[in-house]
């Protein structure tokens, strides 16, 4: 069996909590040992929120020891940025090419940093999609999350059956559809 | 054979769970993180059971004391500091006999992820005489919670569970079981156990010791309480919670005794154990609590001299503190885990927040501003700052007034200003507000705003007295004006923020009025309320760069390079906005228009 340390970084309100649960619920599914934790001190009001799933054969701690993931998930370009040390070189990073500028960019006392995509193909595999943007082309920004999820599916041993019978039970039933189409989109996404 | 069936499960569901399976009856709360998502299960996945979030936490135990008394299983959660405005009926409720099996639930939270302080409430345990149990992942939670029912029943004592956020936002693997029957007897219970006059609370002292000190000797043959032992080792690590699941991740070769219950301890099974070792080192967050209970019951051991007294233990951490203690040779793993460098993120009011023109109208005006506990209390952080201070639940009023007789006696009457917002009013806010008719110097300039958006915003949108004007779901719907003017104050004023400029004129004229003054403000919270109207857009051409509306802060508005255009020009991204108006209306130029009215962007 596989292990895997994954680590996945957002702004509140994106939508972090569903995303580990469902990566979590998957990972069970699979008969995985999985352990989990979200940090969401304000979650709602747009401050940083962080996670982490721990899935493999036998775990104690929720909690990801510093440098040891191996997979990084970025909702959003700058929180990426924020946990790039938390994963291995040469780990994955699947990014949510996307901007949500924060207070001090938007104050105009800091730049938002240029080139982080760049910076990360240096010493990681890097797959990134503006997954926002692919998403209000199926009908809703609502579905990006899942739109990463299908990339996270390509990288991991999850049959994507377990992930989309997950899927369709953590997402409301009037976007199924698009749920599915979005994690179809990131699961073919080369 | 039925199979079994698992869940992965936070540490809250799985405490939610664990009272259904025990066959728990009524359940109640008052929001704070981390604890929000017990009640919140309860109320939306278990319609058999009663559950609510009452208006304080004091409220919410006398709740659960008067459904223990009628043998109901009970269960009663808060946040930490929760504990605090409870604490009058607790530390009387824990003398007198129970009848259904009662858990108090403290969500305790070592680092301050979400809270204004970062209080051990396993103190509150001791105080209270009220055994503590602590577990280590979400089966754990599950499985204490239905354990605590019951031996709270077998000892005829109210427990609690102390849990921390790690926990309570951790997920883990969670075994579901059948929920248990559990009859409810009804009130029948003998004065002299209920009545808590003297003389009927001298006998109590006794008891409370008697069963404490029994629990102590029963508490070694408890499953929870594990001793996992290596013949290799002369170190003896003692440890509870989540720490143990940290500390298993090092492989150590050492013995390790997990408490389950960590008050009181089981003392003569520890003596007995720790004298094979020559090394007892004890890890904990915060506090030393259970290294102080070790040494005050002669047992030698180290700890918080090796591990940090704040903030949370964490693999590393602990490596680190055990390295120190001599217990390992070296410390392997890395330790910091953010980049600082990287540009902050702090929180910020959201699109089409009602709290937006009222702090932008407060900055504008200069007025430094009392603060409460609420998404309010945002207006702390840059770039806003409009608040001075903020302390706890209720608190700005009393504040207020106090530092009114303190400049009184100053001889300079500067004028004041507070706010609260409404489910902070009906928590704690109203004694204070009471309290101001009191001695009152009718014209001294006070200027109260009472923030009412509807409900409890920051933990996520639980119903508060004002609720019921959303919807008919909710059943309370105070009208706080009338309740004011009802106590005696007659300078009471309701306002819409969203209309922004009569809205800053009467915020204005209030601000300069001697006397006290009470504005109410209406627009309920536009994220639980989901609110959305057509969105706003910034015509360039137009915009003067001023970036006033860039100062109200509003998540989709900053500054761009348009094409074309020489200078930054302020933008909307209109994905984001909701359609509040607020920046549109203190543009001074006309430069912010409805995408409807104008060419989309």
């Amino acid at each position: 069996m596989s292990n895997y340390n994954i680590v996945v970084g957002g702004v509140g309100g994106q939508g972090l909590i569903l995303t580990t649960h469902i990566i979590c619920q998957a990972a069970l599914k699979k008969g995985y040992e999985v352990k989990s934790n979200d940090v969401v001190g304000l979650a709602q009001r747009g401050g940083m929120v962080w996670g982490t799933v721990k899935i493999g054969e036998k775990i104690y701690s929720p909690n990801i020891l510093p440098g040891e993931g191996n997979i990084l998930i970025g909702m959003e370009l700058l929180e990426a940025y924020r946990w790039k040390s938390t994963v291995k070189k040469g780990g994955l990073i699947i990014l949510n090419d996307y901007q949500i500028p924060p207070v001090p960019v938007i104050a105009e006392q800091e730049e938002y940093p240029p080139n982080i995509i760049d910076e990360f193909s240096k010493d990681y595999n890097v797959i990134s999609l503006n997954a926002i943007k692919e998403s209000l082309k199926i009908g809703t920004e609502k579905v990006a999350n899942i739109m990463i999820l299908g990339i996270l599916a390509q990288n991991m041993d999850i049959d994507k059956e377990i992930w989309l019978d997950t899927i369709k039970e953590n997402v409301p039933e009037k976007y199924t559809k698009e749920n599915i189409e979005a994690f179809e989109y990131g699961y073919n996404y080369q | 054979m039925k199979e079994k069936e698992y869940k992965v499960m936070s540490g809250n569901s799985a405490i939610a769970r664990g009272f259904y399976e025990a066959g728990g009856s009524v359940a109640s709360s008052f929001p704070g993180s981390p604890t929000v998502e017990i009640m919140h299960t309860l109320n939306t996945g278990y319609p058999d059971i009663y559950s609510e979030f009452s208006v304080n936490e004091k409220v919410a135990l006398e709740v659960g004391i008067g459904a223990s008394f009628t043998g109901a299983r009970t269960l009663v959660s808060m946040k930490h500091v929760g504990m605090n405005i409870a604490a009058d009926p607790l530390m009387t409720f824990t003398q007198t006999k129970i009848n259904g099996g009662f858990l108090l639930v403290s969500g305790d939270d070592p680092g301050m992820l979400s809270s204004q302080n970062e209080q051990d409430n396993r103190i509150f345990g001791k105080f209270a005489k009220m055994p503590i149990l602590d577990p280590s992942d979400s089966q754990e939670a599950k499985d204490f919670v239905k354990f605590g029912l019951k031996i709270s029943e077998n000892y005829n004592r109210p427990f609690m569970l102390r849990i921390t956020s790690r926990l309570c936002h951790s997920r883990s693997k969670v075994m579901l079981e059948e929920r248990e029957d559990k009859e409810i007897s009804g009130f029948n219970g003998e004065l002299k156990d209920y009545g808590m006059l003297p003389p009927n609370t001298f006998d109590k002292q006794y008891v409370m010791k008697e069963q404490l000190e029994k629990l102590s000797a029963d508490a070694g043959d408890f499953e929870i309480n594990k001793y996992e032992k290596s013949d290799s080792s002369d170190t003896l690590i003692i440890t509870s919670g989540i720490m143990y699941q940290n500390l298993k991740e090092l492989e150590l070769d050492v013995s390790i005794y997990k408490l389950g219950m960590i008050y009181p301890l089981p003392i003569d099974k520890l003596k007995e154990i720790s004298r094979k070792y020559k090394k007892v080192s004890v890890i904990e967050e915060m506090m030393p609590f259970i290294e102080d209970e070790l040494k005050i019951n002669g047992i030698d051991c180290q700890g918080k001299e090796f591990f940090n007294f704040t903030g949370e233990l964490n693999t590393e951490d602990i490596e680190l503190g055990l390295k120190e203690a001599g217990v390992v040779e070296t410390a392997k793993l890395k330790v910091s885990q953010v980049q600082d460098d990287v540009t902050a993120r702090i929180p910020m009011f959201c699109a089409g927040c009602p709290h937006r023109p009222v702090f932008d109208i407060l900055k504008k005006a200069k007025a430094e501003v009392i603060g409460d506990i609420g998404c309010y209390t945002m207006a702390l952080l840059p770039p806003l700052k409009v608040l001075n201070c903020s302390i706890s639940m209720g608190a700005s009023i009393g504040i207020m007034k106090g530092m009114s007789k303190a400049y009184e006696k100053k001889g300079d009457k500067k004028p004041l200003v507070a706010v609260i917002g409404d489910g902070t009013f009906y928590h704690s806010g109203m004694p204070g507000l009471l309290n101001l008719l009191h001695q009152m110097d009718p014209d001294y300039n006070m200027t109260l705003l009472i923030l009412d958006n509807g409900l409890t915003a920051m933990t996520g949108g639980q119903p508060t007295g004002s609720t019921g004007r959303y919807g008919e779901k909710y059943d309370m719907n105070v009208n706080i004006e009338g309740l004011i003017k009802e106590i005696g104050f007659d300078r009471v004023v309701s306002l819409d923020q969203f209309k922004y400029k009569e809205a800053s004129k009467t915020i204005n004229e209030e601000l300069k009025h001697d006397g006290l003054s009470i504005i109410i403000t209406t627009r309920p919270c536009a994220l639980n309320f989901k609110i959305k109207e057509t969105p706003f857009y910034v015509d360039p051409k137009v915009c003067i760069g001023c970036r006033t509306c860039v100062k109200t802060n509003c998540p989709p508005i900053a500054m761009r390079e348009y094409k074309g255009i020489d200078d930054l020009k302020s933008f909307i991204n209109t994905d984001m906005c909701v359609g509040c108006s607020v920046c549109a209306q203190v543009c001074p130029v006309g430069a912010i228009k409805k995408v409807k009215e104008g060419k989309d962007e």
